[in-house]
């Protein structure tokens, strides 16, 4: 049974279609993607799964149930505008914000503790949250998402407005509580972290579906296209090899665009004919150029 | 019901807890307390003492005979209010009038009295000059003394016997009796103004209790709207329960309010030193009808649900603190408008103004509550009218809870009715 089944849901706000006929499953233990611009549809989305409104048409199941009140108590939700009560003490709001999920006081005092050992900001359980800095706010918005243990988390725009440091903390958290097997669905405009993070994603662009599937996958649908090569002395007449789009010279050597793949190979000859090369890579596709090429070029 | 009580509890906590709260009980406290024990505090001031006879002076030696009438009169009152002094004539009436005035300013009198001949009545005109303008009660037992010394005169020589004459020298007693429709009971006036007075300090009472214990619920609500940490709550917990347990919370802090306000006024009312005070003013806290008090309370309850479902929607439509006020303008209108009708119709409460007005839920708290202390009406209106509110409590309830669905996750610039409408029909609630 899967925690969290999406199936052909659709929403439509008068005219405007936010969300069309979008599905996927999430595993558990398994971060989910769910990439694409702002207006894309990502935040209804969630707000769909999180219950807040019914799709139009399509389902949503948790564990193979339709939405219901204890469905609520079983998801945790980081919104993309954090917020929490600025004038009341860290412990007080946390734990009523567990108590409202479900939990006795207790229990909520003890995970709210054991969260803030594991950031290492045990000092901020009385302080109040407008007394704290922003990364540290971030911290515990993070453990107001999760204190009650959620199996199915909801992260919009997971890491937005953190130092590295606090960056690494927050990812660590997160791929612990996968290998908890909490389910998560995840948005972020960091697709590196995705890379890192997520086994299947979902591009919309402007409510539809562009890609969907295991990440591995998406990357093989796309050529490689793009060779870093890093030599000893200069290398002529690159640009006017067969099946290249562009050179660029880059510090340590070439940044060259092919139009086929083989070309790759014509690439390494005709260096090695020239200098010494210390580097040759034919590069998979990163998951931002793919974003792009599926979402920016049609925003243009 | 578990998260309900949660939900209220944490309100609960957070407003006893708020340094705003605390202030203003305590504030208004002090004030109860000051203004309760005013007429003692006065009273201490005042020289003499209120119960003390004031002394009104006159010239020495003019109308005899009425002086020692008066002074008479005066010496057979258990409380005279008036006590005779005389001034000692200068020799001139520029002198007299000069040392008469030099007594009202050394304040050995609160007044004097002087007499002008009315050769065609045969009784002289007496002028109560007086030193202050408040003494109207000092005219009033002057001029009582003033007719019984004068139908003594008449009657000097007629044969009256001891019963006639003592009969002559009481003052006439005059007491009102409020008529009630059923024919039996009736108040008296004193118990009457007891009554006016109660439901005019009920109604102020419950109109600031309504406005500002809904104000606060509205506050509350755009507070956690504006701070965004609505979509957590609204994530954790179903909105409507969020609603209910937020102006229950709020409404069991506004009792909390009400109840140490009300405590501090009826200890500092019936201290010893403050209960002469209070009955010398004719108000006694006893002649207060229990059943009157029950419906207070119950218009209370009912006038605060209705006006905090109201509040609520309000609240999760507004996206920021600053615009709160702008958007509450129309429901406090209508609250300030049933308590002016209400407060200034304490005279005439049988107007159609307000009959129509009571069965209009929105003044139902104020002008029924009225026309029950103040006029009796029939047991049937009430109902009816009790009847309506609790539907609109209901229907409004209902409406509010649809509008806090929708309202708190629309951001940005307030939604018109129109756009409400449509957001309800998208997200399906």
């Amino acid at each position: 049974m899967k925690p969290l089944v999406i199936e052909q849901i659709v929403k439509q706000y008068g005219e405007k279609t936010a969300v069309s006929d979008l599905s996927f499953e999430v595993s558990e233990g398994e971060i989910y993607g769910l990439l694409g611009a702002n207006g894309a549809g990502k935040t209804t989305t969630m707000r769909m799964i999180l219950g807040l409104i019914m799709p139009d048409r399509g389902e949503i199941r948790y564990y193979g149930k339709p939405y219901g009140s204890e469905q609520l108590r079983m998801m945790g939700y980081l919104p993309e505008e954090r917020g929490l009560y600025p004038k009341l003490k860290v412990a007080d709001q946390l734990i009523y914000l567990g108590q409202l999920r479900g939990m006795s006081r207790a229990e909520a005092d003890r995970s709210l503790r054991d969260w803030l050992r594991k950031f290492q900001v045990e000092e901020y359980y009385n302080r109040k949250v407008e007394e704290l800095s922003k990364g540290n706010q971030q911290k515990i918005q993070f453990i107001a998402a999760v204190i009650h243990r959620p199996k199915i988390l909801i992260m919009d725009e997971a890491f937005s407005g953190l130092d590295p440091v606090n960056v690494e903390l927050l990812k660590s958290a997160v791929k612990e509580l996968r290998d908890q097997g909490t389910s998560m669905v995840f948005s972020t405009h960091r697709m590196e972290h995705v890379e890192e993070l997520c086994r299947n994603i979902t591009i919309l662009d402007r409510s539809r579906t562009m890609l969907q599937g295991s990440l591995r996958e998406i990357k093989r649908r796309f050529p490689r296209e793009r060779v870093v090569l890093d030599t000893e002395g200069d290398v002529q007449g690159l640009d006017s090899l067969p099946d290249i789009r562009s050179v660029r010279r880059t510090e340590t050597g070439y940044e060259i665009f092919i139009a086929r793949e083989e070309a790759a190979q014509n690439v390494l000859r005709h260096s090695l004919a020239q200098a010494q090369v210390r580097r040759f890579e034919l590069m998979e596709p990163t998951l931002n150029e793919i974003f792009i090429k599926t979402v920016g070029e049609r925003n243009e | 019901m578990n998260s309900l009580w949660t939900v209220m509890a944490f309100t609960l906590r957070s407003k006893l807890r708020s340094k705003a709260y605390v202030w203003t009980t305590v504030t208004l406290a002090v004030l109860l307390v000051l203004g309760s024990n005013l007429p003692y505090i006065l009273e201490r001031l005042n020289v003499g003492g209120s119960s003390e006879p004031k002394p009104v002076g006159y010239l020495e030696g003019v109308y005899p005979e009425i002086v020692q009438g008066l002074e008479a009169f005066f010496a057979r009152q258990e409380n005279p209010g008036v006590r005779l002094v005389p001034i000692p004539s200068g020799g001139s009436p520029q002198a007299d009038e000069a040392a008469l005035r030099q007594a009202g300013e050394d304040e050995t009198v609160k007044g004097y009295l002087t007499f002008t001949d009315r050769p065609e009545t045969g009784f002289p005109e007496a002028v109560f000059h007086s030193a202050s303008v408040m003494n109207f009660s000092l005219a009033d037992s002057l001029r009582i003394a003033l007719e019984s010394v004068k139908a003594e005169m008449v009657f000097r020589n007629v044969e009256l016997d001891e019963a006639e004459r003592a009969l002559l020298a009481t003052p006439v007693a005059v007491h009102t009796l409020l008529v009630s429709p059923d024919g039996e009971g009736g108040r008296t006036a004193a118990e009457h103004a007891v009554v006016m007075g109660l439901t005019y300090a009920l109604i102020i009472l419950l109109f600031m209790a309504v406005t500002i214990t809904g104000q606060l619920v509205a506050t509350e609500i755009t507070a956690e709207k504006s701070s965004r940490v609505m979509e957590i709550l609204i994530t954790s917990v179903k909105p409507l329960t969020q609603m209910f347990g937020k102006i229950l919370g709020t409404f069991v802090a506004g009792i909390v309010q009400i109840a140490v306000l009300v405590g501090v006024a009826v200890v500092s009312l019936t201290l010893p030193h403050n209960r002469g005070a209070l009955e010398a003013l004719g108000i006694r806290l006893d002649a207060v009808e229990p059943q009157l008090l029950a419906y207070a309370i119950f218009f209370y309850l009912a006038g605060y649900f209705l006006y905090a479902t109201l509040f609520a929607a309000i609240g999760s439509i507004v996206s920021r603190t600053e615009e709160l006020g702008q958007a509450t303008t129309p429901v406090m209108l209508l609250s300030i408008l049933g308590f002016y009708v209400a407060i200034f119709s304490l005279q005439n409460p049988d107007s159609p103004l307000v009959v129509i007005g009571s069965y209009i839920p929105f003044f139902t708290p104020f002008l029924m509550f009225e026309r029950i202390g103040l006029a009796e009406p029939p047991a049937w209106e009430i109902a009816l009218a009790i009847g309506i509110l609790l539907a609109s409590i209901l229907l409004f309830g209902w409406l509010a809870a649809k509008i806090y669905r929708v309202g708190v996750l629309m951001y940005g610039k307030r939604p018109s009715i129109r756009e409400l409408i449509k957001a309800m029909k998208a997200y399906r609630v």
